[in-house]
């Protein structure tokens, strides 16, 4: 079934993603409100969620929300993939695009702390 | 046996009756009316005319036909089907089997099977899909002839992929001189099965009443003996319309309880002894647990082992909170195992092996060099070759052919034969780690479930673990499938019963999920549990009539949508084409998205008979809008929620 394999995948991307995480000072300045529209517009939304928290299944993408990714690492795994995502090049993403897409991903909140929520708790 | 014996006369057929009746028409022209009836023809009767005949209108009739009978073929075709226990008969009503149909509310009563009114065939057998999977026996369907049973593929070819008995019957008309012309003609075929026959078990075409009992019950066997899967009969027009003859000596053949095959001993015994032996055994269950037993027979064999255990999620095949339930863990677990144990699956190669779909599709094992693979299942007794849901092959070293279930016990006790003290110790040390590692995915989930929790659209994670919070201390059955809403019911919820949990659609071919959650729904009823389903939008859609009969029937269901507002496994399908081809990646949603406008499915459902609250978009309305919910559902009635959410 299709369990295992979003399963699989998920660990496989989490540890290439972390294990090549930079500084977030490394990062172009981004504008975050341009990347929230970016964001959307160019789908990024459909398989990590509105605000990044990911998404199962077979072709759903990982949770990028606070995941103390590097902006190196971040632009690596949108033009040379390092799972099933789609590969962004910059003909398509420019850079730029994605230095604002990055701070709107830096900019989102954390979430609250799990025992602050009863009905995840029982 | 049954035996239902007319009076003398045995052998008349269609065109014979017609003929005495006839003379006996002509007979009683002179004798007192009261000896024949007196029912004009309705429209469409034997010996039409065709086209318009003032003269022939007009002119008095050349003689009395006989226009009535008493039992007619079809009545005992309900006895056949009565025999076999069916509870429900879920059809569209066509004239095809209205012999059938009669015979089924007034001879029969309308009680076992009772009739179950749906506005399409793709409902009936989708219905029969889900109920099975609760009740463990068939619905029976009726289907129209060609252009109802075409209606029908697509629920059917569901089935056989997910290995579920549905009971078809499909009216036809053989006898060319018998159809009515012109639409009867479009509704019949000499080989009406064909168009399901590579997705079905078994199908026939009885010529007679005792071979309509002989093959009914026939066609009943097949399909519940491993690997159970959906048959179909033919009834024919004249078989159902015409009297039966008189002195016809009918019996219906008694129906068999089935022994379902098992694994053969020798390779039962070595399976053991590998699994016991092995330093990493790991198990993986697909469609193994068929039965309340099957849940309690792998955490048996599991705990025996202290191993792993992958379910696939095409049954509940292991409680969800049980520790040794690595179903998070499984890539991790199949690549250090050095044995792996598939139960009943229906992709062993996609389970232990990687796939990636990019430009160059590319795959390795999971499995590291040397490991063995066994499979244990009932799918190679069955299968055929036009569609492709076999998979891919496995590279197994040891195919066991037998059902999983009935072959379970003796592998249970060959295992723990074999275990001996010195082991007993190590496999607990192994257990105690995977329980452990469960443990630490459970809390990973629960904070993983925190990102988005108060975003609008709602989370899946938010909308799953809201109605988790109103349905955990009630007896619950989760009707629907889950990869839509990321697996959250499995990561978070307690599943430990096999109504919690009946898998998906088999096919995945989409408005399975609304008609089979209220056919589980109807099983469910007589035991009194609250059936829900996280219900998808484009789903809903294809099946958007099983609203209203959920209404007639008072079934009650809790319909809690994931509406996302559109295909979204297409959207990301669209979207990974445009990244691939380096262009338009803000242009998937044509074609994809359900919006401009957007669907309000509470007014459809309210349309439809069906209480609805939505569309909901806060999340914090959605606690308060689930109480209220539940409380008309406990009253006996279906609600719709319509809640916005996520993409997954």
């Amino acid at each position: 079934m299709m369990m295992r394999h979003w399963l699989c995948l998920a660990a496989s991307a989490l540890f290439a993603l972390v294990a090549s995480g930079a500084s977030a000072a490394d990062a172009p300045r981004g504008d975050a409100a341009k990347g929230k529209q970016l964001f959307t517009t160019n789908g990024c939304s459909y398989c990590h969620g509105t605000v990044g928290q990911g998404g199962g299944g077979r072709t759903g993408g990982l949770r990028i929300a606070n995941m103390g990714l590097g902006f190196p690492a971040f632009l690596n795994q949108l033009r040379q993939p390092a799972n099933e995502m789609p590969p962004y090049v910059a003909s398509a993403l420019p850079d730029a695009a994605v230095a604002d897409i990055f701070a709107y991903i830096a900019s989102l909140p954390p979430p609250p702390d799990v025992k602050s929520i009863p009905i995840l708790n029982n | 046996m049954a035996k239902i014996k007319n009076g003398a006369g045995a052998d008349a057929g269609r065109r014979g009756f017609l003929k005495g009746a006839g003379l006996a028409g002509a007979a009683a022209f002179a004798a007192p009316l009261k000896a024949v009836a007196q029912v004009p023809a309705a429209a469409g009767a034997r010996n039409p005319v065709p086209l318009p005949n003032k003269p022939a209108e007009t002119a008095p009739p050349p003689a009395l036909e006989v226009l009535t009978e008493g039992k007619s073929g079809s009545d005992f075709m309900i006895d056949c089907l009565k025999s076999l226990g069916f509870e429900y008969m879920a059809a569209n009503p066509a004239s095809s089997f209205r012999g059938l149909h009669e015979s089924l509310v007034n001879y029969g009563g309308n009680k076992s099977p009772e009739f179950l009114t749906c506005s399409h065939e793709e409902i009936s057998v989708a219905m029969g899909h889900g109920y099975y999977k609760i009740e463990g026996k068939p619905l029976c369907v009726f289907a129209h002839g060609t252009v109802g049973l075409h209606h029908a593929t697509m629920a059917l070819y569901n089935s056989w992929c997910d290995r579920v008995p549905v009971y078809v019957v499909v009216g036809n008309t053989m006898a060319a001189e018998l159809r009515r012309p012109g639409i009867e003609w479009n509704h019949s075929a000499q080989d009406t099965a064909s168009v399901v026959r590579d997705f079905t078990k078994w199908d026939d075409n009885p010529a007679s009443l005792q071979h309509f009992a002989e093959s009914s019950v026939r066609a009943y066997k097949i399909a519940m003996t491993p690997p159970t899967a959906p048959v179909l009969i033919v009834a024919d027009g004249a078989l159902q319309e015409d009297p039966i003859p008189e002195g016809l000596d009918l019996r219906i053949p008694k129906l068999p309880k089935v022994s379902p095959p098992q694994g053969d001993a020798g390779a039962v015994a070595e399976t053991a002894r590998l699994l016991v032996n092995a330093e990493n055994p790991v198990l993986i269950a697909d469609r193994f647990a068929r039965s309340s037993a099957g849940a309690k027979q792998l955490a048996e064999l599991a705990e025996a082992l202290q191993c792993p255990v992958v379910d696939t999620s095409g049954r509940l095949n292991l409680a969800s909170r049980h520790p040794l339930n690595q179903s998070s863990r499984a890539r991790q677990h199949i690549s250090q195992a050095d044995i792996v144990l598939g139960l009943e699956m229906s992709d062993f190669w996609g389970s232990i092996n990687s796939y990636r779909d990019q430009l160059h599709r590319t795959s390795r094992p999971l499995m590291k060099e040397g490991a063995k693979a066994i499979s244990l299942g009932s799918g190679d007794l069955y299968i055929k070759a036009n569609y492709q849901d076999f998979q891919r092959f496995a590279d197994v070293d040891v195919a066991i052919t037998g059902d999983g279930e009935t072959t379970m016990p003796s592998l249970i006790e060959a295992v723990k034969r074999l275990v001996n003290a010195g082991q007993k110790s190590k496999f607990e040390a192994r257990g105690k780690k995977l329980a452990e590692a469960h443990d630490a995915d459970l809390r990973r989930a629960r904070s993983d479930a925190t990102y988005g929790w108060d975003a609008s659209p709602i989370s899946t994670a938010r909308l799953s673990m809201e109605v988790w919070a109103q349905i955990k201390d009630e007896d619950w059955s989760l009707a629907s499938p889950t990869a839509s809403v990321s697996y959250w019911p499995q990561r978070l919820w307690t599943m430990d019963k096999p109504h919690h949990f009946i898998g998906d659609g088999g096919g995945m071919g989409i408005g399975y999920c609304a008609s089979a959650s209220v056919g589980a729904a109807l099983a469910n009823r007589k035991h009194g549990r609250l059936t829900v389903s996280l219900q998808c939008d484009g789903d809903l859609l294809m099946t958007i009539g099983v609203l209203w009969t959920a209404a007639h029937h008072k079934i009650p269901i809790l319909s809690v949508m994931h509406n996302n507002r559109g295909y979204h496994q297409e959207v990301m399908h669209v979207q990974r084409m445009a990244a691939r081809h380096m262009r338009g990646l803000d242009t998937a949603h044509i074609g994809t998205t359900l919006r401009d406008p957007f669907i309000d499915y509470a007014k459809i459902a309210q349309g439809m008979g069906v209480a609805a609250i939505g569309p909901i978009t806060d999340p914090k309305d959605l606690g308060p809008a689930l109480k209220r919910a539940i409380a008309i559902v406990k009253g006996g009635e279906p609600v719709l929620l319509d809640v916005v959410t996520q993409g997954r």
